[in-house]
């Protein structure tokens, strides 16, 4: 850019919120206003490298505009003396009012657009900044923006939307609209604010201008006061919240030193005229009020802790989200001590919401440590750290694991978990299944929680948390994950309190079994397949069995967690197969192995030196009878 | 980004159309939420001057006066361009004489 278009660009982002708003009044229709207002930019960038700019910018900038729009009139398709009425009408009209801009960020902000498009059409109004700007900003195409921008004009024009004041009951609504596009803005670029990104990080300013803008075209409205100093006030930490590599710095632990003085008078300022309004608070004079509180502190250790809790209490009415609600409990933690904090964050353990959230755990940890309960308080870092997406935090979460003692636990929920999952006697789908299952205990319960402490009400817990909602299918799916894994660990009731949910019909393939039992088989298949569809027993189970768990006088066998039985119709079938063997495989495969890895002892039959019918080979057998799976036989 | 603009002592005596006029400048660059401090300056002041251990007060006024600063507004802007833009507007208000502009390390970076 040359020095006289950087010019032009300044000149421009001061001046045309109050030209496009002004036009708008005027023509109403803010995509005509701002194609006027884009016209006399091109008039600016041809003249002003030789003219110089002109004194008065904005009037000039206004008068060219003007004209655009009395030509459009004049050229429109009305009748000649309407048309001369309006030309001459608008001309006679003022430039400015006071209340112009307020109005287009009314407009710009309406409901009727989504919230991305609020934003950028916002930003591009009232901010003056270019497509290609926003779209740095948020990461996205200039292309995309330019759209985003003209399918929001569309969209107003379309609605009709009135460039008017809302007044009376809407005007709430309209309003927190207003504000809440403000501070996205303003959050978009405080979380890019840490990185390197300073275009992203102006945003914050942006936002500040917004607020600040409303603020004298509002006075009246306590909320536009209240973001204003929740604004100031976040923005004046923004030079001690990271360290010098970059990492983020916790609010108590920051140099106050670096906090910016003037934003913070600011948000004074800003949050007196709130209070002077006299009315009953909102979230953002809130959430201000809190800022305050840190603000006034000359060291985290002088911070108001009962009247920081107090305040997160009020809010919590207002705004129960379960970000606020945890926020809640740690202010009630340093307020009123380390146990009533843990209480409320334990009453937030059930919320579906906060399920993968990492600050959930790490502040459960942080309490748990100040109780003296650093076992517990390090498995809950260590989960924290799991959860955490970013790699500063997530280094930052294992220290503070690594800081407290580890202790003698015995056998953990994660070892145990490994160790279930290594089985050689699954299949990979049931595998990869009960996976899925135990991922969501260990992340939930954390890999170190000691195996004694895997309870029934904690797995009851999960359970309600995570899949409470899910579908019945899914659910028992996870149950018998549990029931399996609970077997397994010698923890037998662990899904005691899990209800098996009644599943709608499913579409399972089903065997013919008539037919299948009338063709010729092969002993070994019969015998499998009759099993498998007396029994609810699955392949592996039933591959695994060796002669000597076989009870062929009562029917039925002990697989080392369940039993297994049989119809009578298969009893002498099960007794031809095994023919006199004692031990051993009852399943044996078709040959002897050739050389190369010796199976292992338990899989080769010490009659034949055959080893046992693999999984794979099983189910190869049956997809080529039937073309099903082995699970078609499963019995509903 | 922030700029400190200061202007430097003249010697035309300001008058009621020129208080009305930077008023409403001043409101102005409040409301666009630009101006974060502004203020005007006693003539003279106090010089403090060290050399080795010796530090030297001494009381204005001073004989390099045309030097000194009058008054100062603390803005916060996008650009430079924006500063600057902001000072010609500021200069065509209060007329003949010299301002500085300049950009602000501090605590916001």
């Amino acid at each position: 850019m040359t020095a006289v278009r950087r010019t032009v660009d300044a000149v421009w982002k001061l001046e045309s919120a109050r030209i496009i708003a002004g036009l708008t009044r005027l023509v109403r229709d803010v995509g005509l206003a701002e194609e006027f207002a884009q016209d006399a930019l091109v008039a600016a960038l041809e003249q002003w490298p030789s003219a110089g700019v002109p004194d008065n910018p904005g009037a000039w900038l206004m008068t060219i505009a003007k004209r655009r729009a009395i030509d459009h009139i004049r050229r429109s398709q009305l009748l000649d003396r309407k048309r001369e009425e309006l030309a001459r009408d608008l001309d006679e009209q003022p430039d400015r009012e006071p209340d112009d801009v307020l109005r287009l960020m009314f407009v710009s902000c309406h409901p009727v657009l989504p919230t991305a498009a609020r934003v950028a059409l916002t930003l591009r109004l009232i901010g003056g900044l270019t497509a290609a700007e926003i779209g740095r900003a948020f990461l996205t195409t200039e292309a995309r923006i330019t759209q985003r921008i003209a399918a929001a004009k569309q969209t107003l024009a379309e609605q009709r939307v009135p460039f008017e004041l809302p007044a009376g009951p809407e005007l709430a609504a309209r309003l927190s609209s207003v504000l809440e596009v403000i501070y996205l803005v303003f959050n978009e670029g405080y979380a890019a604010s840490a990185g390197a990104d300073l275009i992203r990080a102006d945003l914050c300013l942006e936002a500040l201008r917004l607020g600040r803008q409303l603020a004298e075209l509002a006075p009246d409205e306590p909320e536009v006061h209240g973001l204003v100093a929740l604004m100031e006030i976040q923005a004046s930490r923004s030079a001690a919240r990271t360290g010098p590599s970059g990492e983020p710095v916790q609010l108590h632990e920051q140099n106050r030193a670096r906090w910016d003085q003037l934003l913070i008078r600011r948000g004074f300022t800003a949050m007196l005229r709130a209070r002077d309004l006299g009315r009953p608070p909102g979230p953002y004079v809130l959430q201000a009020a809190i800022a305050v509180c840190h603000a006034q502190a000359r060291t985290a250790a002088e911070t108001d802790w009962t009247q920081i809790a107090a305040l997160y209490g009020a809010l919590a009415r207002q705004l129960p989200t379960p970000v606020v609600q945890l926020n809640r409990a740690v202010a009630v933690g340093l307020a009123a001590g380390p146990q009533a904090g843990l209480d409320l964050v334990d009453s937030l353990l059930s919320d579906p919401v906060l399920q993968n959230y990492h600050l959930l755990p790490g502040v459960r940890g942080d309490l748990l440590a100040k109780l003296d309960r650093p076992a517990e308080a390090r498995r809950e870092f260590e989960r924290a750290a799991e959860l955490a997406a970013n790699s500063a935090e997530r280094d930052f979460l294992r220290r503070r694991a690594a800081q407290l003692p580890a202790e003698p636990i015995g056998r953990t929920l994660g070892q145990v978990a490994g160790e279930f999952l290594r089985r050689d006697d699954l299949d990979a789908q049931t595998l990869r299944s009960y996976a899925q299952t135990l991922k969501r205990l260990r992340l939930t319960l954390g890999e170190n929680l000691p195996l004694a402490e895997v309870t029934p009400d904690r797995i009851a817990q999960t359970f309600a948390t995570a899949w409470g909602s899910a579908a019945a299918r899914t659910w028992n799916r996870h149950r018998s994950a549990v029931r399996s894994f609970g077997a397994f660990a010698d923890l037998p009731d662990l899904a005691g309190t899990l209800d098996r949910r009644t599943e709608p019909s499913t579409t399972r393939p089903t065997v013919d079994l008539a037919e299948l039992w009338a063709r010729d088989l092969p002993l070994r298949e019969r015998v499998l397949w009759r099993l498998l569809a007396d029994s609810a027993a699955g392949p592996g189970s039933v591959l695994g069995l060796n002669v000597e768990d076989l009870d062929l006088a009562e029917r039925r066998a002990w697989t080392g967690t369940t039993w297994i039985t049989w119809r009578s119709e298969t009893a002498p079938l099960l007794t031809e197969l095994v023919a006199g063997r004692e031990r051993g495989p009852v399943f044996l495969a078709d040959r002897r192995r050739g050389p190369g890895r010796p199976p292992m002892a338990a899989d080769v039959c010490p009659h034949t030196g055959r080893t046992r019918l693999s999984y794979e080979r099983a189910e190869y057998l049956f997809k080529q009878a039937t073309g099903h799976t082995l699970s078609a036989l499963r019995p509903r | 980004m922030r700029f400190l603009m200061t202007a430097l002592a003249d010697d035309a005596k300001p008058d009621e159309k020129l208080f009305t006029e930077m008023a409403k400048f001043i409101d102005e660059m409040t409301a666009a939420g630009i101006l974060l401090a502004t203020g005007g300056l006693e003539p003279g002041g106090v010089r403090l001057t060290s050399a080795g251990d010796e530090i030297t007060v001494t009381d204005g006024p001073f004989a390099e006066a045309r030097e000194a600063v009058a008054g100062f507004a603390l803005i916060e802007v996008r650009s430079r361009e924006e500063a600057i833009e902001l000072g010609r507007r500021f200069r065509a208000i209060v007329g003949d004489g010299v301002s500085v502009i300049q950009q602000v390390y501090g605590p916001q970076g």
